[in-house]
């Protein structure tokens, strides 16, 4: 009998400590009121209208910017296409916080301008935002559709006399309506988890109004609100899951080309969705810092933010890694693997409100930095999961194998052989983590131990006390953690594009 | 009746002119007179670790106090835990439930959260030392109230014609006035709790009801105030010292102070702070907070109301004679939770 993987209990206790948020919640929550009163259905109404303005807004944002950057000929395509993700690792509250000071009257824009503008605030003012923030995974999952399209077919639509417009409509939007899918439901996953945002520009969907009730430290009520939130978050992983990408004999890739005044019709929009979403935040706190300068910003804030994001990165990393492991083992390890997903899918304050309750039981963690990092852990694992399984998988298996029949134990052979080969996934893994921790708000927010604050709780501390200017180093500090994330992940989008390709050679 | 006669005296002085002296005079009948408030000179250096949870701190200047603490105070260690007054009042109430005992002294903004950790039986009682700084009507058993705070009606002085303003809270709902809130805010909270124990709940769910049509709402009270200026709203509801603090930047500001009389729209409620855990560093903190210094740069700089004698009063409050509050235990304030269920129930909240 072989023995089983020696992954496979650590994992096992990984993925039992991700349950732990549901099975608190659970406890809390059920019977805590009735689940559909007049106030819960109302709270539901408002998240789901935000989510649907929130998806229409990005769909129509993010699918004419996947045709230009997939299948028109632009002036330095890498560069816009590079740009027109970056929205994806800004956090939304950056854009939410910026947009709620520059418009309306006495806002910066005013201020500095002498235009009034309309407020941007309430549910309106909420969809905007989310979809400045999210319409980049409507533009990658259908870009990735385009790119698999062959040419060829709109072609022979075209020589069989359909116009260009048409030949889009009735030959390519039925082949990539999968991918626009899976990216709208991306956006939506985004849009319920979102806290900072909603709360923000005051609207009142779930993740607000479990704050509301945390600070009334009415927990059952937050666990109840936290578990309806959670079932919706469900709906869409499932729906999201049955979204299946087809494969089509690959062929050449779509391309057309435009003279120039549509390139201008194609990039001018694409500049102002970029001023709008990169440009005029940059511009809002960089005015703030020449107005009010860095005083008032205690650089304590930058190396709390940085100090507990590298621990939680090399605690995640650490735990990933059995499950990265025994996920590439054997089908119960894929299972293990599964189970600790359930981090990605749970939003930040829901995750907070579960181990503020922890906290509560076990008294020597309750405001400490462990519970704290435990929380970004649990919710961040899957990051690191992925990215260490990823180098994991290309790993070949005969490498280890070699290893043992020359005499290395099995522990030599995974110090010697595996733990090198994946060493880029475990990197590029903390590096994710890392950064995701630096601007993590609504956890930070619940579980911080006392005195400790981080750049993402300074903005909204600043945001409450309604001191805007002092949120210029702050902002511009999470702006450049952004890019750097931004650096992170298209490098790791780069491997992706170049796997196709090894996965052929193989 | 007390309380009455104490913003009387207040007028009083307000109307000889000069340097405003809060609470110099004493109150007739009054056993016990405050003493005079003593300087920080007088008193014990702080030592040890001392953990204080902090309630929603005044754009900062409660955190500039804490830090002048810390200057003159070297080897004392201050931790401070910032958050909404309520949201601090019922993080304590879950850890004293939970046999968990995390803060040393709670400085709040608002009485009512005072008022919901004292019943839980959290707090010490406070030593006679430190009730006799302060006026015999602010001496309460669990917390030492350490700054005043009106509610008020900013208006806009371009579009409203003060006469038009009614003087009772109950009869906003009926004028054609825009109106700027701030619900989720804790001192209007606590204004509806007044509003409750005077009125009763019925009365005051229909005023909530009446004024929800024509209320705008906003996040906090100098959003109001800043609306009101613009001309966003006719109107607002706020503590008092927002209106000052906005037309001490802008002398020209186009907003003024209205009151109610004698309602819980002129409520006159109490910022305070309340040991949790006894032992000298805990108590003296709260003696410097009673001091001349704290007392007259929360009254210079947060134009907040001195609750001890021989301070200063803040500049540019308008008459008090035009200011009238209920009889109200601010303990009494700490009924919240109903207060929240129905606010949640009209759907303000």
């Amino acid at each position: 009998m072989r023995r089983a993987p020696l992954s496979y209990p650590l994992a096992a206790v990984v993925a039992a400590a991700a349950l732990l948020p549901v099975a608190v919640l659970l406890y809390l929550g059920v019977g805590a009121g009735p689940a559909l009163s007049p106030r819960a259905l109302g709270i539901l109404g408002e998240t789901a209208l935000l989510t649907g303005l929130s998806v229409a807004g990005a769909v129509l944002i993010g699918v004419p910017l996947a045709v230009a950057s997939a299948c028109i000929e632009l002036p330095l395509r890498r560069f816009w296409l590079v740009a027109l993700t970056a929205p994806l690792a800004m956090p939304s509250y950056i854009g939410a916080f910026a947009l709620f000071a520059a418009f309306g009257p006495g806002g910066e824009i005013e201020n500095l301008l002498g235009l009034t503008t309309p407020p941007v605030r309430g549910l309106w003012g909420a969809a905007l935002v989310m979809a400045l923030y999210t319409y980049p995974f409507v533009l990658l999952t259908t870009r990735a559709s385009l790119r698999g399209l062959d040419a060829g077919l709109v072609d022979a639509a075209r020589t069989l006399g359909l116009s260009l417009p048409m030949a889009l409509l009735r030959v390519v939007l039925p082949r990539v309506r999968n991918g626009i899918a899976a990216g709208a439901l991306l956006s939506a996953l985004y849009t319920l988890s979102d806290f900072a945002t909603p709360a923000i520009m005051q609207v009142d969907t779930f993740t607000r109004v479990i704050f509301i009730e945390y600070n009334a430290f009415g927990l059952s009520r937050a666990a109840l609100l936290s578990l309806q939130l959670l079932t919706l978050v469900a709906v869409v992983l499932f729906l999201e899951s049955r979204v299946g990408s087809e494969r089509e004999r690959p062929g050449r890739p779509l391309s057309l080309r435009l003279q120039a005044l549509p390139t201008t019709a194609v990039l001018v929009p694409a500049a102002l969705v970029l001023a709008a979403a990169i440009g005029l935040p940059l511009a809002v706190f960089g005015a703030w810092l020449a107005r009010e300068g860095t005083a008032g910003f205690d650089p304590a804030i930058a190396l709390n933010s940085a100090y507990t994001a590298a621990l939680a990165a090399l605690g995640t990393v650490i735990i990933a890694l059995p499950v990265a492991y025994a996920a590439s083992a054997g089908r119960f390890g894929r299972g293990l693997e599964r189970v600790t997903y359930l981090g990605f899918g749970i939003p930040g304050i829901v995750m907070g409100t579960a181990l503020v309750y922890v906290g509560l039981r076990v008294p020597f963690l309750y405001q400490t930095l462990a519970l704290l990092i435990l929380a970004y852990m649990l919710r961040f694992l899957p990051l690191a999961v992925g990215a260490v399984r990823s180098t994991n998988e290309r790993l070949d298996r005969n490498l280890v194998g070699a290893a043992r029949s020359l005499g290395a134990t099995p522990a030599e052979a995974f110090r010697r052989i595996t733990l090198p080969l994946t060493l880029r996934g475990i990197i590029a893994g903390a590096a994710l983590v890392f950064l995701e921790v630096m601007r993590e708000l609504p956890a930070t927010l619940l579980l911080r131990p006392t005195g400790f604050e981080s750049l993402a709780t300074e903005l909204w501390r600043v945001y409450e006390a309604g001191y805007f200017g002092r949120a210029a180093v702050p902002g511009l500090l999470l702006v450049l953690v952004s890019g750097l994330a931004l650096l992170v992940m298209t490098a790791g989008e780069q491997r992706i594009d170049n796997a196709p390709a090894r996965d052929r050679q193989r | 009746m007390q309380r009455r006669r104490f913003l009387q005296a207040l007028t009083a002085l307000g109307v000889m002119g000069g340097p405003l002296r809060a609470l110099a005079a004493t109150t007739p009948g009054a056993g016990s007179a405050a003493r005079t408030a003593v300087s920080v000179d007088e008193l014990p250096p702080l030592e040890g670790e001392l953990t204080v949870y902090l309630g929603r701190g005044e754009g900062g200047l409660y955190e500039n106090v804490m830090d002048a603490i810390r200057k003159r105070n070297p080897s004392l260690t201050l931790n401070l835990r910032r958050g909404p007054s309520a949201a601090l009042a019922n993080t304590i109430t879950a850890e004293h439930e939970a046999g968990i005992q995390r803060a040393d002294v709670f400085w709040a903004v608002d009485s009512g959260s005072l008022g919901l950790v004292a019943d839980t039986g959290a707090a010490r009682p406070i030593p006679d030392d430190i009730h006799a700084f302060l006026r015999p009507s602010f001496r309460y058993p669990g917390w030492a109230p350490v700054t005043g705070r009106v509610r008020t009606l900013p208006y806009n002085t371009e579009r409203v014609d003060p006469a038009a303003i009614p003087e009772d809270i109950m009869a906003l709902p009926e004028t054609d006035l825009r109106i700027g809130w701030a619900p989720a805010y804790g001192s209007f909270q606590s204004f509806v709790t007044a509003m409750r124990l005077t009125e009763g709940d019925a009365r005051t769910r229909e005023w909530l009801r009446g004024m929800q049509a024509r209320a705008s709402s906003y996040a906090g009270e100098l959003g109001v105030v800043m609306a009101t200026e613009r001309g966003e709203v006719d109107l607002g509801l706020a503590n008092h010292y927002y209106t000052l603090r906005l037309k001490a930047g802008m002398p020209d500001a186009s907003v003024a102070l209205a009151f109610t009389r004698g309602d819980a729209g002129s409520l006159l409620n109490a910022a305070g702070a309340m040991v949790l855990n006894p032992g000298d560093t805990a108590f003296n903190f709260v003696r410097y907070l009673l001091t001349r210094e704290v007392q007259g740069y929360l009254a210079r700089e947060a134009y907040e109301i001195p609750l001890v004698s021989g301070v200063d009063m803040p500049e540019g409050l308008p008459p008090l004679s035009r200011i009238q509050p209920p009889d109200m235990d601010l303990t009494r304030l700490s009924e919240l939770q109903p207060t929240l269920a129905l606010m949640r129930d009209v759907g303000v909240l």
